[in-house]
């Protein structure tokens, strides 16, 4: 804008210089012109001094001193525009050897020649040895038309001269090269196109997270005055070839991205049409539509495309902006196509077609597999969503397949029933409903799980295997958007008995240390089948136990109020001399237990009449006790009863939890009972 | 005109009370309490810090006041790396708020999560080695 200004200041003077002198003989003669100022609404020049000094031989001297230069905020002293080889013929004026000085700024040799016959101006400026500008302006009585050419412009030149501020990316380096074409008549522009190529183009703000390094892009522009009055036709194309930019928190390189603009400007409308972005390794986005330039509001914007990279779409462009979330970690493959529509800047509808996809938390939390989805939304309207999935697995709980047809309005999502095979069994999800709201996406369900094996659960699960079956009732579940909470209870058959667990809630359950909380209740639970799962010496009976204040992190216990009993109710009640040296394991290095060696140690089973364990975890310590609240140093784990009777106290009333459950795990046989 | 001093005076009193009272409960956290989690999220902190030490020491990742780090001069960091630092710093900081709210749950307290925030942002600040770069007190940043 200010160089324009400058040249045109610059051009206005030679042209006056050369009205003057249409009249002047081609004697020697000296001339002078001083001008106090100029105003107008864009700048201000004062005392402008033009000299000229001519020789017969035709060749003189112009000197043009300009004492202050005033564009918006920006002041320039001392411009000086001198000419040594001045050319003044009675249709030509050659420059050859001119110079352009302004002080602090710039300091350029330029030329200039303009030549009355063809009505041709050109004025040529050398920045460097290696770089020259080419502005050309010809003219006819009905229309003109300029060019400006540039061969290796350096850009952190031209950029020393826009307005800077803090926050903007400063621009360092950058070459450009090429051409731009301007037509027109005596009432305006009519064409204008530019053919121009941008290479090492660096920039960075001041903190780094907007930067690029070694950009190559070539852009092609046209425009051009259409036959409505006020219309401009016009139509861009930009490639990006080249480089590598990070704009917080996106980082992209130049392989061949291509944006193509089309369409139509007025007063008031920008429209586009036949629109596209070409993203190398992604796929094809087109797109058209509408914005009022009063306002910048866009009145309408449709968008189409067709097998896009889901893979490269997500990790390069998607990710980024969720690496705070829990699919900072996610992978997702496949292809889709996607269609939107705007309308007065509200989005109308979404068509989402996902084929062959899949989702994978890195961090191994879940994984959906083989997706195919028809996903339709529509503004104000219900839809049906069709997705399927061959398999996947939630927190190593192996799903199957599953078809679910999700009903969707506006942004409430509602899926009456869904038949999920886990494991072997079967998860019946019944009357589910999400909504979007303020506080993120919150959904609430109700159910039942149809028996899945304890063998293949605790497998999937990498836990001790149990045997049994695990089935249930699942009342409401539901999400508030951080936890999950069951209203009611969860009914759990297990060891043919029954598991009752209320206050189930689980805190952020995708968050990176999930926790979960509860109180259980177990009635009835068949030892015999519970200690061979733990392969824990056989006992007959049935146990109840009561797990208060449950609270596991990452899974682990890290609270809980256990109380283990025997039930009531009559049934046999016996233990074996292995189960035995494993309880006895329980009270650590000090159990002791009483039986009668010399008469006893010939029975492999014995009677019992009551079991008891109790075990308060807190900061991993487990405060042991055993049938009843011993304030003295010892505890019974077994009351004897019957014939043989075995009773087995217990002394250790506090052990490392972990120390506990690796001797449960290694059912060591490190405490030999005390027979008496 | 005496009353309203008195008023100010007790005011004053109040708030100096209440925060001894906000200290001493603080000083009361046990911080170096264990448990799974906080175990599991300090393993994960752990084997991220070496790939940190890198970024601390150029001065493209600095501490922060409030217990977290932050990038403080992406310049500092090739442009294809910028990124992968960002993800880093990022997990970074996601392990620090749930590191605080852990001890803070295994205190028994989960209110005291701030407080314990800003102990911690202290006291990461003191342990930093030479060379690496913290928030003051002013917002401003500062060398070891």
């Amino acid at each position: 804008m200010c160089n324009r200004l400058i040249i045109i200041i610059f051009a206005a003077l030679v042209l006056t210089l050369y009205v003057l002198m249409l009249s002047a003989s081609a004697a020697d003669f000296r001339f002078a012109l001083v001008l106090d100022d100029i105003k107008n609404p864009v700048f201000e020049a004062q005392q402008i001094q033009v000299q000229l000094t001519h020789g017969s031989s035709g060749a003189g001297r112009l000197d043009i001193n300009i004492a202050e230069i005033k564009v918006q905020h920006d002041v320039w002293k001392n411009v000086n525009v001198s000419c040594r080889t001045f050319h003044l013929e009675q249709k030509n004026i050659n420059c050859t050897s001119g110079y352009l000085n302004i002080p602090g700024l710039l300091s350029y040799p330029v030329s200039l020649h303009l030549d009355s016959d063809s009505s041709l101006l050109k004025i040529k400026v050398y920045p460097t040895k290696s770089e020259d500008w080419q502005f050309t302006l010809q003219w006819s009585h009905t229309s003109w038309q300029g060019v400006v050419a540039i061969n290796n412009g350096q850009l952190s030149q031209i950029v020393a001269w826009w307005p800077s501020y803090e926050q903007m990316p400063k621009l360092s380096s950058g070459k450009i090269n090429g051409v731009a074409r301007l037509q027109g008549d005596w009432s305006g522009l009519k064409i204008a196109s530019i053919d121009m190529s941008v290479d090492a183009l660096t920039f960075a703000d001041q903190s780094g997270l907007h930067a690029g390094e070694d950009i190559s892009f070539a852009l092609k522009s046209n425009i051009a005055r259409s036959m409505q009055p006020n219309q401009w036709d016009w139509q861009s194309d930009l490639y990006w070839q080249d480089g590598e930019v990070f704009w917080q928190p996106v980082y992209m390189t130049g392989d061949g991205h291509h944006l193509s603009l089309q369409g139509v400007w007025d007063d008031t409308n920008v429209r586009l049409l036949d629109s596209s972005l070409i993203l190398a390794g992604i796929g094809t986005f087109n797109f058209s539509g509408l914005m009022s330039r009063t306002g910048n509001q866009i009145s309408a914007f449709k968008l189409v495309a067709d097998k896009v990279e889901s893979s490269t779409l997500f990790s390069q462009i998607l990710k980024p902006f969720l690496r705070d979330t829990s699919f900072a970690e996610m992978e997702v493959t496949g292809h889709f196509d996607l269609s939107l529509r705007l309308q007065e800047g509200e989005l109308q509808s979404i068509s989402l077609d996902w084929d062959d996809g899949s989702i994978i938390d890195s961090r191994d939390r879940f994984a959906f597999h083989r997706i195919h989805a028809h996903i339709p939304w529509r503004a104000g309207s219900t839809t049906i969503a069709d997705i399927s999935m061959l398999k996947g697995h939630v927190l190593n709980i192996p799903l199957g397949a599953v078809r679910v047809p999700l009903e969707i309005n506006n942004f409430n999502l509602f899926l009456p029933q869904l038949v999920l095979p886990v494991l072997d069994g079967v998860l019946k999800l019944e009357d589910f409903s999400a909504a979007y709201t303020e506080n993120g996406w919150q959904w609430k369900f109700n159910g039942e799980l149809l028996p899945v094996s304890m063998e293949t659960l605790t497998t999937a699960l990498q836990i001790q295997q149990m045997h049994g079956t695990l089935s249930g009732y699942i009342p409401e579940v539901s999400y508030d958007g951080n936890n999950v909470s069951v209203n009611g209870v969860l009914q759990i058959n297990v060891f043919d008995g029954s598991v009752v667990v209320h206050k189930l809630m689980l805190i952020e359950p995708m968050g990176l240390t999930p926790h979960l909380k509860a109180d259980i209740a177990m009635r009835d639970l068949d030892l015999e089948l519970l200690t061979r799962t733990f392969s824990f010496g056989k006992m007959e009976g049935r146990v109840d136990v009561d797990l208060r204040n449950l609270e596991l992190a990452n899974w682990r216990p890290i609270h809980f109020d256990a109380r283990l009993f025997s039930s009531p109710g009559d049934y046999p009640r016996r233990i074996s001399q292995a189960a035995i040296r494993n309880i006895s394991a329980l009270g650590g290095e000090g159990a002791v237990v009483a039986i009668q060696r010399s008469f006893l140690r010939f029975f492999e089973e014995f009677r019992y009449s009551e079991i008891g364990w109790r075990c308060a975890l807190r900061l991993n310590i487990c405060f042991m006790g055993g049938i009843e609240p011993e304030l003295q140093s010892s505890y019974m784990l077994v009351k004897g009863g019957g014939i043989p009777a075995i009773t087995v106290m217990g002394y250790n009333q506090e052990v490392g939890w972990q120390e506990l459950v690796n001797r449960l795990q290694r059912i060591t046989q490190e405490n030999e009972p005390i027979i008496q | 005109m005496i009353k309203r001093t008195i008023y100010c005076s007790l005011l004053l009193l109040f708030l100096m009370f209440a925060s001894i009272l906000l200290i001493s409960r603080v000083q009361a956290a046990n911080l170096e309490i264990n448990t799974p989690a906080i175990t599991s999220i300090k393993q994960s902190m752990q084997s991220r810090h070496a790939q940190l030490v890198e970024h601390y020491d150029s001065g493209a990742v600095g501490l922060t006041m409030d217990g977290m780090i932050t990038m403080r001069d992406a310049n500092a960091v090739p442009l294809a790396k910028r990124q992968s630092v960002n993800s880093l710093v990022s997990a970074e900081n996601q392990d620090r708020n749930a590191l605080y709210r852990e001890i803070a749950r295994a205190n028994n307290h989960p209110e005291w999560e701030s407080q314990i925030r800003s102990t911690f942002g202290q006291r990461w600040i003191n342990m930093a080695r030479p060379g690496w770069w913290y928030q003051t007190n002013h917002n401003s940043w500062a060398q070891k």
